[in-house]
């Protein structure tokens, strides 16, 4: 094909100015892919016509721009240009300050103070419950406390209760066990089963024992003086060795845990049986 | 942004394709001048041609996906989209009612303090003028107002093969004019 007289045509300026049929156009696009020198001229005519165009450019109402880009204004793409990295960060802007309807503001200065009350009621309301709580706490203790001597107090009566009855017992023979010479302010008895043969002690009058001290309980038995028990805290009564027979009891002090004889210099009380 | 950059035509359109803010701005602030002129001098009230031209920056920006530039440059693209949407303008009916008053108040007033351009007086308009009457014709139905090649010959009464040599021949003597 001769491509000159082709491009001499005046095909590529209809083409390039709009004016070509869709088929004149289809052709020209071929050509071009398969002749250089026909896709060169139509170059060499765009740039014409581009050069020409700028060296008559008509500058547009100022306005235009403006409007355009306001436009436009969402559909830019929101990151900075790569060349200027310095703009990627963002100048921080103040936040907005918005006015109030007057009746929002009286509500607001309401709230606020609403809220102040609040705040001290709190303080006022948590001090209280502090109070409260110690309070709570000391109550509980003390309750404990009397719930305890409650008990021990019961436990106590009861024993007594037992000892009484014990002594209102007919078979339980009484052993009144009188103040030896030089301690006769001292008293204690004996209650002793004449079925059973146990033994129980009252100590009516005796001097608190010094520490690490016990008094022991001793049963003459054949002129011979038998481990009766040591007297343990006990209220009331206190339960003491089983006494086959005996003609007469004492009480010493003796060291804590009892002795297997007598300190017969430390015996406080005795008495015969019968 | 630096209001002396320059940038490569592939940059630019690259960076029109990702809605780059600044190479939009660049790309009005370098083109419009020309586009406004081929928009006037088809639609010629600079009024409603500035609107024609926002509108077509708004096409430029929201179509530059389908810009081909193996098929051609940038601004050929542009000026595509610009004498269309000119031709659209003036086939509006709001267009030629303006027109038709444009047209009373001038013989009124004559035309003082209007804002209308001659058309005439533009360059591409002047170069068409200078061509025969039998080419001028053409150029003008063709490029102005629009028309298909089928369309001149019917309303020219004239065979296509002659509408096509004409327009053709017509054409390749206004590149010379430009050219020189």
């Amino acid at each position: 094909m001769n491509t000159r007289e082709y491009i001499e045509s005046g095909i590529i300026e209809t083409y390039v100015l709009g004016m070509a049929s869709p088929e004149e156009a289809a052709e020209l696009e071929a050509l071009c892919l398969e002749f250089p020198e026909i896709k060169a001229a139509l170059n060499a005519f765009e740039e014409t016509l581009e050069k020409n165009a700028m060296a008559n450019a008509i500058p547009p109402p100022p306005g235009v721009k403006k409007a355009l880009f306001k436009e436009l204004e969402f559909s830019f793409a929101k990151t900075s240009l790569p060349e200027e990295p310095n703009q990627t960060v963002l100048p921080t802007q103040p936040a907005p300050v918005v006015a109030m309807k007057s009746f929002s503001r009286y509500f607001a200065a309401a709230a606020i103070i609403l809220l102040m009350i609040s705040g001290g009621l709190n303080i006022y309301f948590y001090s209280k419950f502090t109070e409260t709580t110690q309070q709570y706490q000391a109550l509980l203790i003390e309750k404990n406390t009397l719930q305890a001597n409650n008990q021990i107090i019961q436990t106590k009566s009861l024993d007594l209760f037992n000892s009484m009855q014990m002594m209102a017992d007919p078979n339980m023979q009484k052993i009144a066990m009188p103040g030896v010479p030089g301690k006769e302010v001292n008293y204690a008895t004996v209650f002793w089963d004449a079925k059973s043969k146990d033994v129980y002690l009252l100590p009516n009058k005796l001097p608190q024992p010094a520490q690490g001290k016990q008094y022991q309980l001793w049963a003459i038995v054949d002129g011979k003086p038998v481990d009766a028990g040591v007297m343990g805290d006990c209220a009331g009564l206190c339960k003491m060795k089983n006494i086959p027979a005996a003609s007469m009891f004492a009480i010493t002090l003796e060291k804590a845990g009892g002795s297997s004889s007598p300190t017969l210099s430390e015996m406080y009380v005795a008495g015969k049986v019968g | 942004m630096n209001p002396n950059q320059q940038y490569t035509e592939a940059e630019l359109v690259l960076l029109l394709t990702q809605r780059n803010e600044a190479a939009f701005s660049y790309l009005y602030d370098h083109y419009s001048g020309a586009l406004y002129h081929s928009i006037l001098s088809i639609v010629s009230d600079s009024e409603i041609a500035a609107d024609t031209l926002q509108e077509v920056f708004v096409k430029i920006f929201r179509q530059i996906g389908s810009y081909d530039s193996s098929k051609g440059r940038l601004y050929t693209w542009m000026l595509n989209i610009a004498r269309n949407a000119a031709i659209d303008t003036t086939r509006s009916k709001g267009f030629q009612k303006s027109q038709q008053n444009q047209s009373l108040s001038e013989t009124v007033y004559e035309s003082a303090g209007s804002v209308n351009i001659a058309s005439d007086d533009l360059n591409l308009r002047k170069w068409v003028n200078q061509l025969k009457p039998e080419w001028s014709v053409l150029i003008k139905l063709a490029y102005f107002e629009g028309y298909t090649q089928d369309e001149m010959a019917k309303m020219l009464d004239i065979p296509l093969g002659t509408v096509k040599t004409r327009l053709r021949a017509a054409l390749k003597e206004l590149h010379k004019l430009i050219k020189d």
